[in-house]
């Protein structure tokens, strides 16, 4: 059997190369930044790379590694950041015109715990601006695109992040989720995303996009780099005021059991009475969840409120959210916004403190129903993604912001750990997915279920190619 | 939605923008329109009977939010 050619080595797997001294982070990562040069330029995944940083980075690693330094699972192990996330003395744009020029004093957390674990940034990240819009065409950076078929949409706005794990640029991305920033582009771009609990990562020094709905968390192309990158950057921050004051969990401790015992809710009519819904979606979801049924798990069908309320609940908070941080260079500076951001942002202008408190109290009925009635009877429930592949990036209107045809801002409102992961793909060669939500802090759980379906469904096997 | 519905939305919507003070460009107010007009839709989802276990509050307690039984 022929060794994985490095861009397809797994953190764990590089990271024990790396102890072993087999492999150095040099290695690796100048394999990386070359098969950045050679792709990106179609891809547009990245908006910066920093390469000077990257590799004094992996010099770093490569001595401490050798000395018997260990800064734990990213030591050596090149990543990359959407660009909202703040990086001290290097650009941080949010994709935007308006912080072109943007370079931050300080490292976000997210960036700091990286930094103090010794992995090597390899640059910066496109998103939608300001992790909302797109895919827009007019603003400094061109939007990016999906590796499996370079004239379709990576969804957003983690847009490059789902890009670069998907073509092997990184194993490992960060991105956020307000509305299903990370989730959207794993399914497009099927990879694993992993928006995690409310509170259990700090968001701060990451631009914010709904203070009440924003999630940071990883994209990457296993299960078990999903959990070994929050090994990394979980924790309480006293200074984010929605940071959770719980400890951290081993997040890989479940990992490789089956499912013998859990109890698995998976409410089907949810999405499949969605007008949009492809039917290769339904059929792939029932797919995977007979699978889980063979892995052990009992699969119940539920009954949750209607995607509508949960849909409406999240967008009148995130959209008077985003129009208050933005309020005044909205006002003063609209062309400086990309057509589809300032249209989407500008609603905010509209909707009344009635609807915001009706929002809020739709919100505390929500998360009930979901923590109090479906997880107090069940471990996780399993449930659709997107409803449709992805779609063509040129079949966006001009003038109107286009609609997505996703299932990922319940879990917002919410705010339960959601997994992405692949199911497999379409007719016309495109990723499939699902989403796995878990119980409030519960990630080992949810971990544990992605990690039995993937090894069993054999959903990492198959890479875009680019001949 | 009739001629005169949209209309009427039109002039509610640019009484809501002169109200913020925003200029909107020509070649985004269809969009916003639109937008607009999903988001009525939206906030009339909202309004159906709540109960007390609803209300927003001030102090929130992780308890209340991880009612389920825990990991």
């Amino acid at each position: 059997m022929s060794a994985s050619p490095l861009h397809e080595l797994s953190i764990a797997q590089a990271g024990r190369q790396l102890r072993a001294g087999t492999l150095s982070s040099t290695i690796l990562t100048q394999h990386a930044l070359s098969r950045i040069a050679a792709l990106d330029p179609r891809l547009h995944a990245f908006v910066l790379v920093t390469k000077e940083r990257a590799l004094a980075d992996a010099s770093r690693a490569d001595r401490e590694l050798k000395s018997g330094m260990d800064k734990g699972p990213m030591h050596g192990i090149p990543y990359a950041l959407k660009d909202i996330y703040a990086t001290a003395g290097i650009r941080t744009t949010c994709h935007s015109k308006l912080l072109i020029d943007n370079v931050p004093d300080e490292d976000s957390v997210v960036e700091a715990k990286f930094k103090a674990g010794g992995a090597v940034l390899l640059g910066k990240l496109a998103t939608h601006e300001f992790a909302l819009g797109g895919p827009s065409f007019d603003l400094p950076f061109p939007p990016a695109r999906n590796p499996w078929n370079l004239d379709h949409f990576t969804g957003g706005s983690s847009s490059g992040s789902g890009a670069a794990v998907a073509a092997g640029l990184v194993r490992m991305a960060m991105g956020s989720d307000t509305g299903g920033s990370i989730r959207g582009p794993a399914f497009y771009c099927g990879t694993v995303g992993l928006k995690p609990t409310y509170g259990l990562v700090s968001r701060r020094g990451v631009f914010p996009l709904s203070f009440t709905l924003d999630h940071c968390g990883p994209l990457s192309w296993t299960v078990e780099d999903a959990a070994l990158t929050m090994q990394v950057i979980a924790g309480h921050d006293p200074l984010d005021p929605a940071s959770a004051d719980v400890g951290t969990p081993d997040f890989t401790s479940a990992l490789g059991r089956d499912l013998a015992g859990l109890k698995l809710a998976y409410p089907r009519s949810f999405f499949a009475t969605q007008d949009d819904i492809s039917p290769e979606v339904i059929a792939s979801l029932d797919a995977a969840a007979q699978q889980v049924t063979k892995l052990g798990a009992r699969v119940e069908d539920v009954t949750l409120p209607d995607f509508e309320l949960f849909n409406a609940c999240g967008r009148i908070i995130l959209t008077s959210e985003a129009y208050a941080i933005h309020e005044r260079n909205l006002l003063s500076r609209p062309l400086d916004y990309a057509r589809y951001t300032y249209q989407r942002m500008m609603l905010g202008a509209t909707i009344s403190a009635a609807d915001l408190t009706q929002a809020f109290r739709l919100r505390r009925e929500l998360a009930s129903v979901i923590n109090c009635k479906v997880l107090d009877t069940y471990d996780a429930i399993i449930t659709a993604n997107g409803l449709t592949p992805a779609p063509r990036i040129d079949s966006f209107p001009v003038d109107v912001p286009p609609k997505m045809t996703l299932q990922t801002m319940p879990f917002n409102v919410t705010g339960n750990p959601t997994l992405a992961i692949p199911t497999g793909f379409s007719s016309s060669g495109l990723p499939l997915g699902m989403q796995i939500v878990g119980r409030a802090f519960d990630e080992p759980t949810v971990l544990r279920i992605g990690a039995a379906y993937e090894a069993a469904a054999g959903s990492t096997d198959k890479r875009p190619s680019f001949e | 939605m009739s001629t005169q519905d949209d209309a009427s939305l039109e002039a509610e919507l640019d009484m809501l923008m002169a109200k913020a003070g925003a200029a909107v460009p020509a070649d985004s107010r269809a969009g916003i329109i639109a937008g607009y007009r999903d988001l009525k839709r939206m906030a009339a989802l909202l309004r159906q009977p709540r109960t007390a276990a609803d209300e927003t509050s001030n102090i929130y307690s992780l308890k209340s939010f991880v009612r389920s039984k825990q990991p």
